[in-house]
């Protein structure tokens, strides 16, 4: 209910940027009858009436989950966020381990077995991208070796 | 007799022991590059590309060795749809709808085994097509100008209103995201729109980076949210068997899927993502309602998986005797050939009789290793779900970031995957398919692409796009598909459910 | 489709795999494995290290993206005055630059040392067009624009598209803006659209159509070369029919803006020795090359006209602001 309403309202608000954006698309002059316009403002259009729709007949509301699951979705999150941006200067071996080590003590509490986890699928998946597949992958941070 | 003299040239090729090995070790590394997310035929072919340049291998070789990568990436990627409802390339996307669900019911082992014999039929009737018609059904090619691949695309995005759902306006609203994303980017039209100064939306979305957010990304989510409740990991499994009525039973959707696909192969621009949506659609409104489609019906593995495997082997058409790329892959692989000094077009069947018919021949080979290795391993590729969650989908994770961070090498992508994770994550809370949106970024601009075209030839007259039978009889397929699962619906609803 | 064949490269994956020794040279191809680009890398690479202008194996390094500006951008910023490294490029290169395509960069911030081959321009009809010469086209533009559209395989305002209104303005012909062109996935499909009719001509690179014209699909009304490309001498140049247009896709190298001359120099002698070498030749042949040599501030000279013109047709029609 909320849900959809809410998701619903957000949507008209991104549709109108979109429009909005795509006034300013730039329009060439030479033959273009449908020009690049046209289908990002029927696109925009149409997410405005099935956000209509929904935000009018909504599904029951969505299991939600409590707070602290909630918790473990963000610092998941975050944690992928910053792999993302320590695979480059740090090499694929300890951010990996550290990410899937999280990772695994997320789902399953028992430190040593993420450890293990961690350890053992960065080391794993390096042999198979890197001699498996042939994909040069930088081990450590570059000028360790 | 030409065709038999043509075959032995080809077998003469490739039944040698080299060449044969070179056949094995591609099926092999095509499977797991086909199953593991983010990596699909397309990249796994350009991986492969760099390392026959170092070994020196000769045109054949080469070819023989990337065809047999591609066709084994084609099977694999059912694998992780099936599993863990995570598509290992985009032409594995239709088969996750069934294919899950039946893992859940605990027959991973049929699907598996179900759409591998599916795969090899798709695959073997393309290659046998490929054999006898190629220099025939190249011509189909010239009967398509935009108007009728705009209707080709309508036709498509038309069955989308039978897709499962339960609420309509939540898949439309997942198609027309779809279509938004696609419009991000400098297309064929010249002008980027929605770029905003950023060179890595230049190109557009790659829709490797959706799927593996919406869907590999994803899963982590819920699994983190539900512990497991809503996932196929550790569901206790059937004994693998050969499921022979089910294999018998789902043989003509199988023979069904492979001729739409196939169809949806050779046409240039259309693909193996759209032969097996077709080869899903079409076979959904055959059964009708009887079926049990999206829920865990053999049929749904069954005709996606003949379909893109067909729809490969019918890319192949206009790549050899066109040059035209058919697919992603076959853009790649046809690199390759000019890279090889081997220009594909119409004269490439008689220039070099020896390329195309040791293809061929290997193409075949092929086939038969890859059903050979598939079904028997359907046994250890099911015990994948028997591996506990904390270290499958950290696996699954970290595979799916290397994958897509070997697109480009940029961070850009791995934040816009982890962003579709969310979003993923969200829409499935809120009971909005996910499907769609991959639909509408994959076919999406080449749709507006189509349509732009046509109203440029015709200084915008809008009859043009109805100035062909082919046209004409594409447009009535798409009103017949989007109008009749809403009457067949209306006619067999149950009563209304209160929703308030 | 187009977003398919975009970015399966492994960028930059083999780039910090293997890391820039001091010594190596390093060649960024900025697309995947495959592509022109790639070879350019690949064929020069190769042939430097032969005949002993370097003294390591030439490193190459796929950085895809952005159609060539991610490793523009790269090159811009981080290696700036890096005289061991080398890009490889061509017209679609000076093209994006030059309709701004590149996020505001400029074709003045690197330095354009030389084009070794080229791909000539050729404009294209199917075997039973009434037009025999680029002249009968011409003359049918001008009497009715409309009723020529071309297909091409660049983007609509791309090279493909350029090629075109240059020869009709080369002609006299002025209302370039209601010229028809289309853009599809590729010149291959260019021809299929052409041969099937939907287009009156093609336009697109000579390697494009080589299997077409040996089936007798098509034919060439014109190449735009300066002289008649070896091998294909039974094609007119625009040149002869009165038309002065030289339109070719080039295959050369950019490198970094601050380096040396002396460095910039020896780099474009490096290139000359390749472009003179039995091995390049070969090379040249197989993929079919014609032969165009510019080198040093000469090519950088003809670089800053061909930008400086594809501006000026890109306004006209709208591309560029």
């Amino acid at each position: 209910m909320a849900g959809d309403r809410i998701f619903g309202a957000v949507m008209i608000v991104v549709a109108l940027g979109y429009i909005l954006s795509a006034t300013t698309i730039q329009v060439p002059l030479f033959p273009d009858p449908v020009g690049p316009k046209t289908f990002p403002f029927m696109i925009g259009g149409g997410v405005i009436v099935c956000a209509l729709y929904m935000m009018f007949r909504p599904d029951p509301e969505a299991d939600w989950p409590p707070l602290r699951s909630l918790l473990s979705l963000v610092i998941a999150t975050i944690v992928m966020i910053g792999y993302t941006y320590t695979l480059k200067p740090l090499g694929f071996l300890i951010p990996t381990a550290l990410a899937a080590g999280i990772l695994s003590y997320q789902l399953s509490p028992r430190p040593v077995a993420a450890i293990l986890t961690g350890v053992g699928l960065a080391v794993g998946l390096f042999v198979l991208f890197r001699y498996g597949l042939d994909l040069g992958l930088q081990p450590f941070p570059r000028g360790w070796l | 007799m030409d065709l038999l003299s043509n075959l032995a040239l080809g077998f003469s090729i490739a039944l040698s022991p080299f060449t044969l090995m070179l056949a094995v070790i591609g099926c092999f590394l095509g499977t797991i590059i086909g199953a593991l997310p983010g990596l699909g035929p397309s990249n796994g072919v350009a991986i492969l590309i760099p390392i026959t340049f170092s070994l020196g291998f000769d045109a054949t070789s080469a070819l023989v060795l990337m065809t047999s990568v591609y066709y084994g990436a084609m099977y694999g990627g059912r694998i992780s749809s099936i599993l863990l409802n995570i598509p290992g390339d985009e032409p594995a996307l239709m088969t996750t709808l069934d294919g899950y669900p039946m893992a859940k019911q605990g027959k991973a082992g049929d699907a598996l085994v179900i759409s591998g014999v599916a795969s090899f039929v798709g695959a073997f009737l393309a290659t046998i097509a490929l054999m006898l018609l190629a220099p025939y059904i190249a011509r189909l090619a010239y009967k398509f100008g935009p108007a009728e691949y705009f209707a080709l695309y309508l036709l498509a995005f038309s069955t989308l209103g039978g897709m499962a759902s339960n609420n309509q306006a939540k898949a439309a609203m997942a198609s027309l995201i779809g279509l938004g994303l696609a419009m991000i980017g400098q297309g064929q039209s010249g002008t980027p729109r929605f770029v905003h100064g950023n060179l890595h939306l230049m190109d557009g979305i790659d829709f490797l980076v959706a799927i593996v957010g919406l869907f590999a990304v994803s899963e982590v989510f819920v699994f983190l949210e539900s512990h497991g409740k809503e996932s196929s990991i550790g569901v206790k499994l059937e004994k693998v068997t050969v499921p022979v009525k089910e294999l018998a039973a789902t043989f003509w959707t199988m023979i069904r899927g492979s001729i739409i696909g196939f169809v949806a192969g050779v046409l240039p621009g259309a693909g193996a993502s759209l032969g097996s949506f077709m080869a899903y659609m079409a076979e959904k409104s055959y059964i009708g309602e009887k079926g049990n489609f999206g829920k865990g019906d053999p049929r749904g593995v069954a005709a996606p998986e003949a379909g893109n495997n067909a729809a490969a082997g019918g890319a192949l058409v206009p790549m050899l005797t066109l040059g035209v790329p058919g697919s992603g892959t076959t853009a790649v692989l046809l690199a390759l050939l000019m890279t090889l000094n081997i220009t594909p077009g119409p004269t490439l069947f008689t220039d070099r009789p020896e390329v195309v018919w040791g293809l061929i021949a290997t193409l075949l080979i092929a086939n038969f290793v890859l059903l050979a290795m598939n079904v028997p391993m359907v046994k250890i590729f099911v015990r994948i779900l028997m591996v506990p969650p904390a270290i499958l989908l950290p696996g699954v994770t970290m595979i799916s970031f290397v994958g897509i961070y070997s697109l480009s090498g940029s961070s850009f992508d791995l934040l816009l995957m982890i962003l579709f994770g969310i979003m993923g994550w969200l829409f499935r809370k809120m009971d909005i398919p996910t499907v769609p949106i991959i639909l509408g970024i994959l076919l999406g601009g080449s749709m507006e692409d189509n349509l732009r075209r046509a109203m440029t030839l015709s200084g915008g007259d809008p009859l043009y796009l109805f100035s062909s039978p082919i046209a004409v009889v594409l447009w009535v397929m798409a009103i017949l598909g989007f109008v009749a699962p809403i009457f067949l619906r209306r006619y067999l609803r149950k009563p209304p459910a209160v929703t308030d | 489709m187009k977003k398919h064949i975009k970015g399966f490269g492994l960028g930059a994956f083999f780039a910090f795999a293997m890391g820039t020794s001091a010594l190596a040279t390093e060649c960024i191809a900025p697309a995947n494995p495959g592509g022109g680009w790639d070879f350019t890398c690949r064929q020069i690479g190769k042939i430097l290290f032969d005949i002993k202008q370097v003294d390591a194996p030439v490193q190459v390094t796929n950085m895809s993206g952005g159609g060539g500006g991610l490793a523009y951008a790269h090159v811009v910023n981080e290696r700036g005055s890096d005289p061991d490294l080398i890009v490889a490029a061509s017209s679609a290169t000076t093209t994006r630059l030059a309709q701004n395509a590149f996020a505001g960069m400029t074709a003045d911030q690197v330095r354009f040392v030389g084009a070794i081959g080229a791909d000539p321009g050729v404009i294209v009809v199917a075997k039973d067009s009434p037009f025999q010469s680029l002249n009968d086209m011409v003359e049918a533009i001008k009497a009715d624009p409309g009723s020529v559209a071309f297909a091409g395989g660049s983007a609509a305002g791309g090279f493909d598209h350029l090629k075109v209104l240059q020869v009709l303005k080369a002609a006299g012909f002025d209302d370039i803006r209601s010229v028809k062109y289309i853009g599809v996935d590729g010149g291959a499909d260019a021809v299929t659209q052409t041969v099937g009719g939907f287009t009156q001509g093609m336009t697109g690179d000579m390697s494009e159509i080589v299997g077409f014209l040996k089936s007798g699909e098509v034919r060439a009304l014109a190449v735009l070369t300066e002289d008649r490309v070896p091998g294909f001498e039974d094609i007119p140049t625009a040149r002869e029919q009165g038309l002065d247009v030289v339109a070719v896709n080039w295959r050369g190298l950019y490198v970094p803006k601050d380096i040396t001359d002396d460095q910039f120099k020896a780099w474009a002698e490096k290139l000359q020795a390749v472009a003179d070498s039995a091995e390049w030749k070969e090379a040249m042949a197989a993929n079919g090359l014609a032969p165009f040599t510019k080198v040093g501030d000469d090519f950088q000279n003809w670089v800053n006209g061909v930008v400086a013109q594809t501006v000026e047709l890109s306004k006209e029609i709208g591309v560029l602001q």
